[in-house]
C-alpha cells in the first residue's frame, strides 16, 4: 500500500493537531475509519466526521483530502485535524498505521514534494539538511540527554545478539572446530533476556511521555464523597496553573497542578449511582469514560459512614485500570469497615494529602523519578522496538524450527535494532567470530 | 602476433573456469600458464567445497562450468557439513586427489576446440586501441579484444620459510616477474597480501592408532547433476591435537616467527592463522585440533591441516613430532608463507571488468580472495562477461539474491578487502534462498541463455524440474481421517487432525518429513532422495523462505534504481565529504551497491536517492 503517515504538528502543543498521510492510497487508508454524513468525499473540502480510534471509540475531527497533484507532495494527500494532546494524535497515528499506512522516514514528504516537482532545489537542500540532522542527531549530540540512554541500553541489547550470533555462526562456518556448540535453550535465554530489557524500555519511554503530556488522574465516586473537595486540596496553592478545558465535551472539569515536576491533570467527574433520570444518566455516562481515559483513577468513599451501594458499577469500571482506593473525611469517626490498600485522607484537614500527591506520581513514573535516566524515544525509535519485540515473539514460537531458521529470524532482529544504533555492518559479526573463536587450517 | 579472440592468463581455478566460458561461447581463446604441470593445482589442502564454498561449487556446476564435475570425478572421500542445522547451512566437501584433479581438468581443457592451452609466463600488457597485446618471457606477442587476468599468488611472489625467502610460486614453480609493473603502469591499485601452507607427511610415519578416525558420508551425491552415481568413500581422514609442549616450543621460538617478528608484512587471513598466531592469540586453548588429509591415492603424502607456519624449518620438524602421533613424522614438503601481489577489487565493476579499462576482466586471487571455489566462481563470471564483451551483449551481474557468486563479486568490488576474503555462509543475507540443493533452480536457465549449459545438461534439469512438479502435484492428494491416518501422526507424536488432509499440509508439522510419508503411505517410490529433499525443504520452509522474498523484494527497490555512469557526486550539497569521496572511488552501479560501501550512511544514501531519481527525471 502506498500511503505514508506522520503528526504533522509539534507534539504536546496547540489546541489542534495534524495528521497527515500521503501517496495514492490515502482516501483509501482514511475511509477505512473515518466515518462521515457525506458519502462523497469531494477534494480541498473540509468534512465534519468521527475517527473509529478503538472499537467503538469514536473521536470528532475534520478531514480534508487533497487530490494529486494539487497538494504538498503532489500525491494524494489526507489531513486530519484533532483535539490537541500528544496521546490521542498518536492514537491517530497508530490507527493509520493499523490500517496500512506506514510511518514517514524523516523529511520523507519534502522528498515526495521534491520528486514530484512541487518544490525547488532550494528548498530541498534545506530539507536535506533535516534529514541529515534527524538522522545524525539521532546518534550524535544534539540529543544525547534523551537518546544517549536509549541508544545505550539498545546497543547493550544488540551487543548480546551479537555474541549469540557469532556463536551460531562459527557453527555453521567452521562446523568441525572444537567449541561448545550453543544450544536453543541458550538461544532462548537470550532472547528472552532481552525482550525483558525491550519492553522495560518500551514501559520507560511511556513513562517518559507523561513527562511531556502529564498524567491524567479522574477523580470518581458516588454523590457527596468529598470528590470535589480532594480536588481543591490537591490543587491547593497550586491553583494558579490551571488549564480549563471546557466545551471539548469530553470531560467535567480538568485542571492541572505541578508535583515533582511533573504535570497531573485531575478529572472531576459526576457522582455515579443508578438513575433514571436521563440527563444525569449522560452525566455518569461521560463519569465512566473519564475512568476510560485516565491514566490513574482515584477512586473515593466516605469513611463516616457505611454506605456501599453504587461502588460495585465503579469497581467493574475500574478493572484493568490503575487506581487508589481514597476513604475521605477521616476526620470524623471512621464507620466504613476497613479493607487492604487504602489511603485515608481528608480533605478538609490536609490529612495525607502531600502523601497522595507522592502516590499518583509513584503508580505511574515509579519511585525515583531521575528524568535523566528516562528513555525520550520517538515515533519512529519506538516502532522500531515494537517491531523487535514482535520479532522476538517469533524467534520464541519458532524454537522448533532448524537452526538456520532462527539466525535468519536472530540476524533480522539484530538489523532492526542496528536501526537504532547505527550498527548494520554484517562485517562486526564477522569479526567477532575470529577475535572469539581460533579457527583455520 | 598471433591474434586471438580472449587470452586468459593464468590456468588456476579461476583461469580454467574462465577459458572454459570463452571457448564454449564460441570464441577462439589462449590458456596461458607459467607452468603446464602447475594447471588446476591444489596447491593447499586437498578438498574442495567446505561450508557456503560448496555453495559456490554448485552454482559454478549450474552454470555450466567444470569444477563440481572434476571434483566429483577425483573425490576421495564425501561429506555433508551441517546436516543438523538446517538446510541453509548444509554443504558439501569431498577430499580431491590432487594429482587427479590436475590432469582431469587438463584433459578437458586439451579437448576443448576453441581453447588454446600454452606455457608461457606473461610479462606485460599493453594497449593498442581496442587490442590488448600480451608480451612473455621469451619475447612471443599475442593479441586479443578481451584479456582474463587470473594470476593467482604468483606475481611477485615470495615464499618464506623462517629467515629463508625465495622468488617463487607456491610449491616451488616458477612466480611472475614482471606483470605486477605493467598493472600498475595502467593506474591500478596493487596490495599485497600473503597466505600459507602447512607440512605434508609421509604416511608411513603416522601412528593412527592414537588419532581419531573422519568417515565420509555414504549415499551421497556430489556437487554436479552431470555425475549420475554417488560419490564412494576411497580414504579416511584423521583427528588430532597438539600438545602443551608444541605451543611451548612454539613460544620459545617466536623470535624466529616472520609473521610475529614483522618480518612478513603482506596481509594474512583472520580465518586462515598459522599455528604461532594461534598459540599467541588464544593462549587459553590448551590444544588446537589437526586434521590429516591424504593428498592423492598414489601418493604416501598426507596434509597436515590447521599447521599453517612459516617457522623455520628445524623447527618446523621439532613443533610437528609434538603433535599426537607424529612423534616419528617423516616430514616430506615444509610449511611456508607466501607473499604475493594483487589489484584492489574496488578497481572493478560488479561485471569482474576492470573499470579504468574496458575488456580486461580479473578472477580469483589476483582479486584478494582465497580458496579454489571462489576463485573458481569468478572465473566462470569473469570468462562469461568476457564473452558476452565481445559478442557486444549485456553482461551478467549475479546478485546477492541469486547467488553466493554475487554475494562473493558484490563484497570485494563494493567493499574491497584487507585480507584474502573466504566465502561464508554468514556473509549470506539470503542463504535460506541459497542453498545447496537449489542451485541449479535458481541458475541453470541463466547459464543456458550465455551459451554454457550444454543440451544434456539441459534436458537433465528440466526433466528435474518436471519431477519436482509432479511431486508437488502429488502431494495434494488428499488423505482421509481413518484409523491409519492416526496412527502416522500418533508414531510422530504430532497432534490428530479434525478431518482429512493433504500430504502437503502434513509437511507443516514439525516432526514430519516427506520420507515419513514416502515410507508409511508407499508412494514416491520411482523418485530420487535429492528431489524428494528438495521438494521437502521448499514445502517445510514455505513461510521463512517467503519472508525471504519479501526482503529481496524491497531491497530491490533499491538495486534497480541504477546510477548513470557519469554521475558527479562532487557538486551533491548534502552528501557528507567521506560519502563523497568513497562514492567516487567506487562507483557503484546502483543505489543498493552504494547502501553496502563502508563509511556511506543511511542519511547520504536518503540523499543520493533523492539527486539521482531527479537527475533521470531531467
Amino acid at each position: 500500500m502506498d500511503c505514508i503517515v506522520s503528526i504533522s504538528t509539534p507534539l504536546g502543543r496547540g489546541a489542534i493537531s495534524i495528521v497527515r498521510m500521503s501517496g495514492k492510497d490515502s482516501l483509501k487508508v482514511a475511509l477505512k475509519f473515518f466515518h462521515s454524513k457525506s458519502s462523497d468525499i469531494k477534494p480541498r473540502y473540509m468534512y465534519f466526521g468521527k475517527l473509529e480510534i478503538e472499537k467503538e471509540t469514536f473521536e470528532e475531527c475534520l478531514m480534508v483530502y487533497f487530490k494529486a497533484p494539487f497538494s504538498y507532495t503532489g500525491e494524494d494527500v489526507v489531513e486530519f485535524q484533532i483535539h490537541g494532546g500528544v496521546l490521542l494524535a498518536q492514537k491517530v497515528l497508530e490507527v493509520c498505521l493499523t490500517h496500512g499506512a506506514k510511518l514517514a522516514e524523516a523529511g520523507e514528504f519534502s522528498k515526495r514534494a521534491f520528486l514530484n516537482g512541487k518544490i525547488t532545489l532550494d528548498k530541498a537542500e534545506a530539507i536535506i539538511g533535516e534529514i541529515n540532522a534527524e538522522s545524525e542527531g539521532e546518534l550524535n549530540s544534539s540529543l544525547k540527554i534523551t537518546n544517549g540512554v536509549l541508544a545505550e541500553k539498545v546497543k547493550n541489547e544488540q551487543e548480546k545478539l551479537t555474541n549469540l550470533l557469532a556463536e551460531i555462526e562459527v557453527s555453521f562456518d567452521y562446523p568441525e572446530y572444537d567449541y561448545d556448540e550453543v544450544v536453543k535453550g541458550k538461544i532462548l535465554n537470550v532472547i528472552g533476556e532481552i525482550q525483558k530489557e525491550n519492553l522495560q524500555i518500551i514501559e520507560d519511554s511511556k513513562s517518559a511521555t507523561y513527562l511531556k503530556t502529564g498524567i491524567n488522574v479522574a477523580i470518581v465516586g458516588r454523590a457527596n464523597v468529598g470528590k470535589s473537595s480532594v480536588l481543591n486540596a490537591l490543587l491547593g496553592e497550586n491553583r494558579a496553573i490551571v488549564t480549563d478545558i471546557e466545551g471539548t465535551t469530553r470531560d467535567s472539569l480538568k485542571e492541572s497542578f505541578l508535583h515533582k515536576g511533573i504535570k497531573i491533570n485531575l478529572i472531576d467527574t459526576a457522582g455515579i449511582r443508578e438513575t433514571d433520570d436521563i440527563v444525569e444518566k449522560m452525566g455518569i455516562e461521560r463519569s465512566l469514560n473519564s475512568i476510560d481515559r485516565a491514566d490513574l483513577v482515584l477512586f473515593v468513599r466516605d469513611g463516616s459512614e457505611n454506605d456501599t451501594k453504587n461502588d460495585e458499577i465503579i469497581e467493574k469500571n475500574l478493572k484493568n485500570k490503575h487506581f487508589l482506593n481514597l476513604i475521605n473525611k477521616t476526620d470524623k469517626k471512621r464507620i466504613l469497615p476497613k479493607k487492604e490498600n487504602e489511603i485515608e485522607i481528608s480533605a478538609l484537614t490536609n490529612k495525607n494529602i502531600a502523601l497522595l500527591k507522592d502516590r499518583i506520581v509513584e503508580e505511574i513514573i515509579g519511585n525515583n523519578i531521575d528524568t535523566n535516566s528516562l528513555i525520550i524515544t520517538n515515533e519512529r525509535q519506538l516502532n522500531i522496538l515494537k517491531n523487535c519485540n514482535a520479532l522476538m515473539e517469533e524467534i520464541i514460537s519458532a524454537k522448533e524450527q532448524s537452526v538456520d531458521v532462527i539466525a535468519m529470524l536472530i540476524k533480522k532482529l539484530w538489523n532492526e535494532l542496528g536501526k537504532i544504533t547505527g550498527n548494520t555492518e554484517n562485517e562486526n559479526i564477522i569479526s567477532l567470530i575470529f577475535s572469539k573463536f581460533c579457527l583455520g587450517k | 602476433m598471433e591474434k586471438f579472440d580472449a587470452i586468459v592468463i593464468g590456468a588456476g581455478h579461476a583461469g580454467c573456469e574462465s577459458a572454459l566460458a570463452l571457448a564454449r561461447m564460441g570464441n577462439k581463446t589462449l590458456l596461458l600458464t607459467i607452468s603446464l604441470d602447475a594447471v588446476a593445482f591444489l596447491a593447499c589442502n586437498p578438498s574442495i567445497g567446505g561450508t557456503a564454498k560448496g555453495q559456490l561449487v554448485s552454482e559454478i556446476d549450474a552454470l555450466g562450468g567444470e569444477m563440481g564435475i572434476i571434483a566429483d570425478k577425483t573425490a576421495l572421500q564425501i561429506r555433508m557439513l551441517n546436516r543438523g542445522k538446517g538446510p541453509a547451512v548444509q554443504s558439501l566437501r569431498v577430499q580431491a586427489d590432487k594429482n587427479a584433479y590436475h590432469t582431469e581438468m587438463k584433459k578437458v581443457l586439451e579437448s576443448e576446440k576453441n581453447l588454446f592451452l600454452r606455457q608461457g609466463e606473461v610479462v606485460d600488457i599493453s594497449l593498442n586501441g581496442d587490442a590488448k597485446i600480451i608480451t612473455t618471457s621469451v619475447g612471443l606477442k599475442y593479441s586479443a579484444k578481451a584479456v582474463v587476468f587470473a594470476t593467482g599468488v604468483y606475481m611477485e611472489s615470495e615464499i618464506i620459510i623462517g629467515k629463508t625467502r625465495e622468488k617463487t610460486g607456491p610449491n616451488g614453480f616458477k612466480n611472475s616477474s614482471g606483470l605486477s609493473s605493467s598493472l600498475k603502469k595502467l593506474g591500478l591499485k596493487m596490495l599485497r597480501f600473503k597466505t600459507g601452507t602447512p607440512v605434508r607427511i609421509h604416511r608411513r610415519s603416522v601412528d593412527f592408532s592414537v588419532m581419531e578416525e573422519q568417515n565420509g558420508d555414504e549415499n551421497i551425491s556430489g556437487f554436479s547433476y552431470m555425475t549420475k552415481e554417488k560419490i564412494q568413500n576411497k580414504e579416511k581422514c584423521y583427528l588430532t591435537y597438539t600438545t602443551p609442549t608444541t605451543h611451548e616450543i612454539i613460544r620459545k621460538n617466536l623470535d624466529k616467527a616472520p609473521a610475529i617478528s614483522g618480518e612478513i608484512v603482506g596481509a594474512g587471513p583472520r580465518y586462515c592463522p598459522s599455528i604461532e598466531t594461534k598459540v599467541v592469540r588464544f593462549s587459553d586453548k590448551e590444544r588446537h585440533q589437526l586434521f590429516l588429509e591424504p593428498e592423492a591415492e598414489n601418493t604416501e603424502e598426507l596434509y597436515l591441516q590447521g599447521f599453517s607456519t612459516s617457522m623455520p624449518a628445524d623447527i618446523q620438524k621439532e613443533m610437528v613430532e609434538s603433535v599426537i602421533g607424529l612423534q616419528n613424522a617423516e616430514i616430506m614438503r615444509d610449511a611456508y608463507a607466501i607473499e604475493y601481489d594483487l589489484i584492489d577489487p574496488t578497481e572493478l565493476n560488479p561485471t569482474l571488468e576492470l573499470k579504468k579499462v574496458k575488456g580486461l576482466f580479473f578472477a580469483g586471487q589476483i582479486n584478494g580472495t582465497s580458496g579454489y571455489e571462489e576463485a573458481g566462481a569468478q572465473g566462470i563470471i569473469a570468462g562469461i562477461n568476457a564473452g558476452l564483451y565481445l559478442a557486444g551483449k549485456e553482461m551478467l551481474v549475479l546478485k546477492r539474491s541469486d547467488a553466493y557468486i554475487g554475494v562473493l563479486i558484490d563484497d570485494i568490488v563494493t567493499k574491497g578487502t584487507n585480507e584474502p576474503y573466504r566465502m561464508m555462509t554468514s556473509r549470506a543475507e539470503y542463504r535460506l534462498l541459497l542453498r545447496q540443493d537449489n542451485a541449479d533452480l535458481r541458475l541453470t536457465e541463466i547459464g543456458r541463455k550465455v551459451g554454457l549449459v550444454s543440451d544434456e545438461r539441459y534436458k537433465i534439469f528440466l526433466e528435474k524440474k518436471a519431477k519436482m512438479k509432479e511431486i508437488e502435484e502429488a502431494l495434494n492428494t488428499k488423505i482421509k481421517l481413518d484409523k491409519r491416518l492416526v496412527n502416522f501422526y500418533k508414531i510422530h507424536n504430532e497432534s490428530i487432525p479434525k478431518e482429512s488432509v493433504r500430504l502437503r499440509d502434513m509437511l507443516k508439522r514439525v516432526n514430519i518429513n516427506i520420507f515419513d510419508i514416502k515410507e508409511y503411505f508407499k508412494i514416491f517410490d520411482n523418485y530420487d532422495y535429492d528431489l524428494l529433499e528438495k521438494v521437502n525443504i521448499n514445502i517445510k520452509y514455505e513461510g521463512y523462505l517467503k519472508q525471504q522474498e519479501e526482503d529481496i523484494e524491497k531491497a530491490l527497490a533499491n538495486e534497480k534504481l541504477t546510477i548513470p555512469t557519469d554521475f558527479c557526486y562532487e557538486n551533491i550539497k548534502g552528501l557528507r565529504e567521506e560519502a563523497k569521496e568513497k562514492l567516487a572511488v567506487i562507483r557503484p552501479l546502483n543505489i543498493g551497491q552504494a547502501s553496502r560501501i563502508s563509511g556511506v550512511s543511511p542519511a547520504d544514501i536518503a540523499v543520493l536517492s533523492i539527486y539521482v531519481k531527479k537527475f533521470k527525471k531531467g
